[in-house]
């Protein structure tokens, strides 16, 4: 007797599963509808909203110098690349030009920023693939020695409100490089660590090799960005692509993979965080006054006083804008974009020449990535949708703003 | 951070962690002994005394003294269990640069009871639409084996001492891997009766697993039971621990172990020349390579011979190979024993049925309370359990891993403190019952679980999960294969040697 | 199949290096901040409370009443009440709220604040019961001259100017019988009862610049009569206008007596202070070459003290 697989009492049903948005694994409040045939994912469809802050509403209700302390939200993660992008915008529209000292500050703590935020990935992303207990914990010690680095520059871990329209806001206090520098020549042998624990641990190499292949074709089609379309082969960095800051003074490769796989975006992280060492390595030698010590040493003094002073270099101020709470930028309106770890993201001002703000727009890199995300998962098992939605890095205020 | 900063490195942390670790064993087997002496020992005799000439009293004392090693276990295990979440949690955080649980007492040496406080008081929820017969008893399902399982261990690993004889069972590890088996049912009961999406992939995917892993597992134990011929935990052990026959030249005793080794081996042990013609122990000295995981004495009899000079050059050469490979046989049937216990057990890397970023957490999503800390204390009485087995089956269970004459002043030292206490007990009219050979094996059985448990915290903080497609590949497609062909060399080698 | 073998044993190698690599962790310091034991040391810059800077050299309250950091908040989360006093027709401050539930420490008021008054302090434990008790009135958020200059060379910030005009603020006991005048008037039973009210009062709204508000007009050579007298004088016509009872104006008069008897104390108080701003200086120079130094704990001390000072004030006078 054979069995007919196709008779109607063997019927199979789809079954519908809600993932989150209170679910360990989902980053933020994310809820996917995911409708799985046995153990195999049908169709996804990722229900949003539920972190709206109404961002730009905000900025368009504050002055613009009060909304500079609430960009750092927009993407917890990398709020330096927030206010980097919106300082841009600003500054494209009033004609600034910022001095370089601010300039490669900016950089050095970008960059900075960008090692936090794949870190946090790092550790996140394994804890998705079921790695508890152990590892995440080391990619978190390296990034509260960053944070600590952020709080006696910024004032606070994340949320730094750093970078203004104009310039930065302070020079690092004294001491400050010599622990970066320190930091600097460590953290290539944590990730050495990190590697050896994890590149080649079979079990990873098996949870991640060919899962959720990303091609070219839609990474582009979908707009993403960020490691995810370099991990695909597309060779788009804003840095490189259309540099912006001090860029172009810099020597730094883009790490580019070919496979499109989640192992391949893991591994582009990886590349991606020890470039950023390289990158602030250069920027410590090249910073225009030196460091902090060298500066005052310079000026003659150990307080920051002098450090605005007329006379001074102008390459050599943080400033270009005086700070006030009238901060007003010139009518206009402006587009500008940097490349933070999750992809591009870009701030769009229209200014009226008051100290508002008309309208303020984002454009988010995890917006854009998470909507490629109902496209990879669709066939892939059910315990491949964290390792996939993990590997793209999207992170929930990005999104819902 | 002054202290810390004071020292490179983390003497201060594991040191706090030693202290911890030895003072937990202290009350462990202070409160197992004491609780051995009192009802298998002191009980009965005082009813003795009462009973004069009354028969129906002096059963009573033979039957509480029957109940001796159920009622040790069912002290052991709580206490135990204790213990090894702490050090899981403080083993864990020395591994991940953390300090742990330090608040509760001393080094957080109460923690795990404020724990259990915690859960105690807490509601105990039954969600809407679960079964409650069968939500309730599925924890009880889960955790029960593992007591009644560990009974006949207990004679391993106290040298058969006798207040434990009772549960030297002929077929002991048959007992254990039925018994060890049962809990999967207690998962998929909760997994069923939660009603929950979650709870039920969990639920049947740990019976997947387990059917999937069990017979690797089981077929790991057996190539180990053919290798030594018994199924009898107690004579499994002892045969790995010639170390407790050493010095007995031509004594009675040396004859008699001799005898029951023969009785042991049978017609199995028939390769000649045999190691009856020197004596079994001439093994004593062989220490550690005495144990199954290098191939037990069938390797330990071929050094022992060659010593002897009792082979001619080819027989040795090609005994030799033959023995390189059973000890690489041993080693990969300990790794299969481990890697299917680690998926019994469910613990990283194979804990599917419980994967926190899949299915919340798994079976015992809607667990709380006391029934989820019965799920809890299961959990790591079965890492402990299996841990004993692969102690058992491996790694010589009692047995000391040095050289009999190294170890000799040791024991001695131990017969010694055992013959003072007993004379003191026996001074006040109390009955005594502690032995150096029980003491030792005891204390060396638990050190090399324990090793072993460590083990499983390293491998926790490690590795990440299987996919579930991926962890029945590796089960059917690699470990399965891999554990007959291993059957069929091991039967093969054993009687080449 | 040799592929296979070979392949698992990489795997296992693997395997083992990753299970070396975090056994090693273990014998690495570990990280973990044990923090009600040992507080972080936190940097300068670190965006904390809100609090009130005085003039770590002379004690002068350094808020001018600008509103600068109530109008360019953020969370609108700054509620300051002044007035313009009718001597020197500046704005003069009479309480300050910041309600640190709803504030997110962006910094922005520190910025703006013209006289570097109003700072973020080191201090982060703030939790608290109610959402009122998050509510930091004036008293709460000024600091004492200590913290004051801690956190100023902490925060690396320019030494604020002493005031250039002696201090042309009434003493205490006009501010004292300000509020009093600000009652309805026709009640002197009730102002009778409202004085030992409003005395407290006063000094809470100058907790710990009581004593160098005095001072100020001590050392500018300001004469104290004069002082006296025109405290007396404006007291006692405020009170007239609302309460014309002699018995009013007599108690008014007592009043301002009893003003003057605080301005004695306050005198006392100051030599203390002195003697206090000048250990305080002698224990700043080391600081300033050794930049990394961290004062720690200090301030929640002194805070303590002087809140005790502040509560003591008022129970003397009102003894007398
Ligand atoms: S720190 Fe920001 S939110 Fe808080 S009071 Fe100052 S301006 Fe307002
Ligand atoms: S900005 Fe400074 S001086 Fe002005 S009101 Fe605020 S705290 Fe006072």
């Amino acid at each position: 007797m054979t069995l007919e697989l196709t008779s109607p009492e063997l019927k199979t049903q789809e079954m519908i599963i809600n993932m989150g948005p209170q679910h360990p694994a989902t980053h933020g409040v994310l809820r996917l509808v995911v409708t799985l045939d046995g153990e195999i994912v049908k169709h996804v469809e990722p229900v949003l909203g539920h972190l709206h802050r109404a961002q730009e509403w905000q900025g368009q209700n504050r002055t613009i110098f009060q909304y500079q302390a609430l960009i750092d939200r927009v993407d917890y993660l990398s709020g330096m690349f927030t206010s980097w992008a919106m300082a841009r915008s600003a500054e494209e529209i009033d004609g600034l030009k910022v001095p370089k000292r601010a300039e490669y500050l900016r950089v050095i703590l970008s960059e900075m920023n960008r090692i936090t935020s794949h870190l946090l990935w790092l550790g996140t992303y394994l804890i998705d693939l079921g790695a508890m207990f152990g590892f995440p914990f080391y990619p978190f010690r390296e990034r509260e020695k960053l944070f600590d680095l952020f709080e006696a520059v910024a004032g606070q871990r994340m949320m730094f409100n750093y970078i203004r329209i104009g310039g930065v806001v302070r020079n690092p206090p004294f001491g400050w490089f010599d622990k970066l520098k320190q930091f600097l020549d460590e953290f290539p042998d944590r990730i050495d660590e990190y590697e050896a624990i994890v590149t080649e641990n079979p079990i990873f190499l098996k949870r991640t090799q060919g899962v959720g292949y990303l091609s070219p074709e839609v990474a582009m089609n979908y707009g993403m960005s960020g490691p995810c379309v370099r991990a695909s082969g597309i060779n788009l960095d804003l840095r490189k692509f259309k540099p912006y800051s001090v860029y172009p003074e810099i020597d730094f490769k883009v790490p580019v993979m070919q496979e499109g796989d989640t192992w391949a975006r893991y591994m582009c992280r990886i590349a991606e965080m020890r470039e950023c060492v390289n990158i602030i390595r250069q920027c410590i030698e090249k910073i225009p006054g030196g460091t902090t010590e060298e500066l005052r040493k310079t000026l003659g003094t150990t307080t920051p006083e002098k450090d605005d002073s007329k006379d001074l270099d102008p390459e050599w101020l943080l400033m270009a804008k005086k700070q006030n709470a009238g901060l007003r930028i010139k009518a206009g309106e402006g587009f500008s974009a940097v490349e933070s770890p999750r992809g591009t993201i870009g701030c769009y001002v229209v200014s009226n020449g008051s100290d508002k703000a008309y309208r303020f727009r984002w454009r988010n890199p995890s917006f854009c990535n998470l909507s490629a995300l109902s496209h990879l998962l669709v066939g892939s098992p059910i315990a491949d949708v964290m390792a996939i939605f993990g590997s793209i890095d999207v992170i929930l205020p990005d999104v819902d703003r | 951070m002054t202290t810390a900063a004071a020292a490179p490195y983390n003497i201060g942390e594991i040191w706090k962690f030693v202290r911890l670790s030895l003072i937990w064993m202290g009350i462990i087997f202070g409160a197992v002994w004491l609780v051995s002496w009192v009802v298998g020992a002191v009980i009965p005799a005082l009813i003795d005394q009462a009973a004069g000439k009354d028969a129906v009293l002096h059963n009573l004392a033979n039957i509480i003294r029957l109940l001796t090693p159920l009622i040790a276990v069912m002290v052991f295990i709580p206490i135990n269990a204790t213990y090894m979440v702490l050090a899981e949690r403080r083993g864990l955080a020395l591994l991940t640069v953390r300090k742990g649980p330090n608040r509760v007492g001393p080094d957080g040496f109460l923690q795990t009871g404020a724990d259990a406080v915690k859960l105690l008081f807490k509601e105990n929820i039954d969600p809407e639409g679960s079964d409650p017969l069968m939500f309730t008893l599925a924890p009880i399902i889960f955790f029960a084996p593992s007591v009644f399982g560990a009974i006949p261990l207990l004679a391993a690993v106290t040298s058969d001492h006798e207040l434990f004889h009772i549960v030297n069972l002929p077929t002991g590890i048959f007992y254990v891997l039925a018994m060890s088996s049962i809990p999967v049912v207690g998962i998929v009961m909760g997994g069923w009766a939660s009603n929950n999406k979650y709870s039920l992939v969990g639920g049947l995917r740990s019976a997947a697993q387990a059917i999937s892993y069990e017979i690797p597992l089981v077929l790991a134990v057996i190539t180990v039971c053919l290798l030594v011929g018994t199924l009898n935990v107690v004579d499994i052990a002892w045969l790995q621990n010639p170390m407790a026959l050493a010095g007995l030249d031509n004594s009675p005793q040396a004859a008699q172990a001799l005898q029951r080794w023969e009785s042991i081996r049978g017609a199995s042990h028939m390769a000649a020349p045999s190691i009856s013609s020197i004596g079994v122990n001439s093994l004593a000295d062989f220490g550690f390579l005495n144990w199954n995981i290098f191939g037990g004495d069938k390797f330990t009899s071929y050094l022992a011979l060659l010593a002897a000079g009792k082979y001619t050059v080819e027989a040795a050469i090609f005994k030799g190979l033959a023995a390189l490979l059973l000890i690489i046989s041993s080693f990969l049937l300990c790794g299969l024993y481990l890697t299917g216990a680690c998926a019994e057990i469910n613990r990283i890397p194979f804990d599917l049925p419980e994967a926190e970023s899949e299915l919340v957490s798994g079976y015992n999503t809607e667990y709380s309370g006391i029934r989820f800390a019965i799920f809890f204390l299961a959990e790591f009485t079965n890492l402990f359990i299996v841990s004993t087995i692969a102690v058992v089956m491996w790694f010589g269970g009692g047995s000391s891993p040095f050289p009999a004459t190294l170890y000799a002043p040791v024991m001695q030292a131990l017969a010694g403190v055992c013959g003072a206490v007993n004379e003191v007990l026996k001074g006040i009219g109390l009955p005594a019952i502690l032995e150096a050979t029980t003491l030792s094996g005891a204390i060396w059985a638990i050190a090399k679980t324990y090793f072993l448990v460590y083990f499983a915290i390293l491998v926790r903080g490690t590795l990440p999960r299987f996919r579930i497609d991926q962890l029945m590949d590796f089960g059917w497609k690699r470990l399965i294969p891999l554990s007959l062909i291993l059957l069929l060399t091991v039967t093969f080698l054993k009687e080449l040697i | 199949m040799f592929a296979l073998v070979g392949r698992s044993i990489e795997s296992l190698r693997q395997v083992a290096r990753g299970l070396g690599t975090v056994l090693k962790h273990a014998a690495r310091e570990p990280i973990t901040k044990e923090f009600p034991d040992t507080m972080p040391q936190l940097a300068g810059h670190f965006r904390g409370r809100l609090a009130l800077a005085v003039n770590p050299q002379t004690g002068d309250h350094l808020c001018i009443s600008c509103l600068q950091c109530e109008r360019v908040c953020p969370d609108k989360c700054i509620q300051i009440t002044s007035h313009k006093s009718p001597e020197t027709n500046k704005p003069e401050l009479i309480n300050f709220k910041i309600d640190h539930g709803l504030c997110m420490f962006c910094g922005l008021c520190t910025e703006v604040c013209p006289t570097n008054c109003i700072i973020n302090t080191n201090d982060f434990e703030m939790a608290d019961y109610s959402r009122e008790s998050l509510v930091y009135d004036l008293k709460k958020l000024t600091l004492t001259q200590d913290e004051s200059a801690h956190y100023y060379s902490k925060k690396e910030l320019p030494m604020p100017k002493p005031k250039p005009k002696p201090a042309a603020k009434p003493a205490a006991g006009a501010a004292a019988a300000k509020p009093a005048a600000d009652k309805p008037a026709g009640k002197p039973e009730a102002k009778a009862e409202a004085k030992p009210e409003a005395k407290p009062e006063s000094a809470e709204a100058k907790p710990a610049a009581a004593a160098p508000e005095a001072k100020a007009a001590e050392e500018s050579a300001a004469k104290p009569a004069e002082t006296q007298a025109k405290a007396e004088d404006s007291a006692a016509k405020a009170i007239e206008t609302q309460a014309k009872t002699v018995e009013t104006a007599t108690k008014a008069e007592e009043t301002a007596a009893k003003s003057g008897e605080t301005q004695q104390k306050a005198e006392e108080v100051l030599k203390a202070a002195e003697a206090s701003t000048k250990t305080e200086e002698s224990s700043e120079k080391p600081e300033e070459k050794t930049r990394e130094i961290d004062l720690g704990r200090v301030p929640a001390k002194s805070d303590e003290a002087a809140e005790t000072k502040a509560a003591e004030e008022p129970k003397k006078e009102g003894e007398q």
